[in-house]
């Protein structure tokens, strides 16, 4: 994988769901979190909060599932909506796994992160720095890391020694 | 004393039950699926050589309409009317003929180009069957070549309303083939129950051959037959899905025991099965009451769409693996509290 893509650390993400207003008034001009293409999970009674946003996955569903084509992947690896071939069927909200795609029901269109076109507001304004926007290598090098350093403590705990 | 720990991901958006397909793809999964059924039904009975006798003709502008043959083969015309529904699920509806474009991976694709072929095959068997056309009557070859292939296109119809929803893999409800096997046996239930109703009807106002008293019989012990084999397909369906352990589970649960109950219960259940077992085996002990036949057909057909609308918003997408890990550490937690 090439360029770069939105990293999330659900750890750093405090729930403020300022990437809903922004990404929304970026996208429509309207403040609207249902309007959003990010979307944040809130499991209040744990206070665990998870941004999520479209992956753009290798073997995207949406792309397969869409009968027209309209969903390709740009060589930036960036997977975008073409709305003048959109026929707003829907498949691929059903289809993504994620939950990524969503329906603006007032312009009557599905909506996806397509990464603000290079510099995602969600990012941008993120007070935490909990959705950033990273190299693709350096973000796998980061994960990583921590799945390191989470093993290395576990086995400090359980095992002793190290 | 601890309270009860509260279920983490209950309420949280994600294993909410899909909004996005509504009333409007259920009319029509089961106007295709039901027209589809009978437009099999209707050309099997045609060919075991159950017709009208004597035929009646209605004369309009001087050509004479063989009526009888319509009231076997009018599937495709509720297929025609189910379609539409599909455009008006559409956000732009101008763009449809737009869905046939990607055949190679995706099944609404697919399943538009089957639609449309069924739709107008099947139209057409049904205008020649009404119109004197001496080259494609009844007994030539083109006719049963034309007749076999509507008859492929009603089945790829029929399993394909339950393939257009078990191409969503994230909802273990929908991903298993037993689903359009389901809607399959469901098509065929139903459009044997619309044939029945329309031979029934046909006799109100056409005077009785010989054969037609037999016909019903038959029908009727079809139609018992398939109730029977869809009663046992949809225990096994709900079986294997609970079985499934992912979102299958919350899904069976929803729909028996949970917030759509009522529905499962009362629309699918009664209505669906209970009631037309029931009326049926009256009929069977009074066959001079052809109302509870009607009666029947009324609640089988009502069952039918309750049982596509209740599968199609029962369903869930599967949780992520990040959503489980989640859980599993919110009940260790939870567990941990319990014994500490």
């Amino acid at each position: 994988m090439q360029g770069k893509v939105l990293v999330v650390d659900h750890e750093k993400c405090t729930g403020c769901r300022q990437c809903e207003m922004v990404c929304s008034v970026f996208h429509t001009g309207a403040s609207n979190p249902s309007r959003s293409r990010i979307n944040v999970i809130k499991w209040e009674n744990v206070g665990f909060y998870l941004p999520m946003t479209c992956q753009h996955c290798e073997d995207a569903a949406c792309m397969s599932v869409c009968p027209k084509n309209a969903i390709s992947r740009e060589e930036n690896d960036r997977v975008t909506v073409n709305y003048d071939l959109c026929i707003g069927c829907k498949m691929c909200v059903a289809a993504c796994p994620f939950g990524a795609m969503g329906i603006d029901t007032k312009d009557r269109k599905v909506i996806k992160c397509d990464y603000c076109d290079g510099d995602p507001q969600c990012a941008t304004f993120c007070d935490t720095n909990a959705v950033d926007y990273v190299d693709a290598d350096k973000a796998n090098l980061k994960r990583k890391r921590e799945a390191a350093l989470k093993f290395s403590e576990l086995m400090r705990r359980y095992v002793g020694g190290f | 004393m601890d309270s009860e720990p509260i279920h983490p991901i209950r309420n949280v958006k994600s294993l909410r039950p899909q909004q996005v397909w509504k009333w409007e793809i259920a009319i029509y999964l089961y106007l295709a699926g039901m027209g589809a059924g009978s437009f099999i039904i209707g050309v099997m009975m045609n060919w075991f050589g159950f017709s009208f006798n004597p035929s009646k003709t209605i004369v309009l502008w001087g050509y004479p309409l063989g009526v009888s043959k319509a009231v076997l083969l009018w599937g495709p015309i509720l297929v025609a009317i189910g379609a539409p529904f599909l455009i008006l699920d559409l956000g732009k509806k101008g763009r449809f003929l737009y869905a046939c474009l990607n055949p190679r991976t995706s099944w609404v694709a697919r399943g538009f180009l089957i639609l449309s072929a069924f739709i107008i095959i099947g139209l057409f068997i049904l205008v020649i069957s009404i119109l004197p056309f001496q080259s494609l009557s009844e007994g030539t070859t083109a006719r049963l070549v034309l007749e076999i292939i509507g008859l492929l296109l009603a089945l790829a119809t029929a399993i394909y309303t339950g393939i257009l929803l078990k191409s969503v893999k994230y909802v273990s409800l929908w991903n298993t083939p037993f689903l359009p096997l389901l809607f399959l046996v469901s098509a065929l239930s139903t459009g044997s129950m619309g044939i029945i109703l329309s031979t029934l009807g046909y006799g109100l106002f056409a005077p009785y051959g010989p054969s037609f008293s037999q016909m019903i019989n038959t029908l009727v012990g079809t139609e018992q037959i398939l109730i029977l084999i869809e009663g046992l397909v949809l225990g096994l369906y709900l079986l294997f899905r609970y079985r499934a352990r992912e979102q299958g589970e919350s899904s069976i649960l929803l729909l028996v025991m949970g917030e759509m109950r009522i529905l499962f219960w009362g629309g699918i259940i009664a209505i669906g099965f209970i009631f037309p077992v029931l009326l049926e085996y009256l009929y069977s002990n009074f066959p001079d009451y052809p109302i509870l036949l009607f009666a029947t057909g009324l609640f089988l057909l009502v069952g039918g769409f309750f049982l596509r609308f209740g599968i199609l918003t029962a369903g869930i997408k599967d949780q992520l693996p990040m959503h489980k890990l989640i859980e599993i550490e919110y009940n260790l937690r939870s567990s941990k509290k319990l014994f500490l």
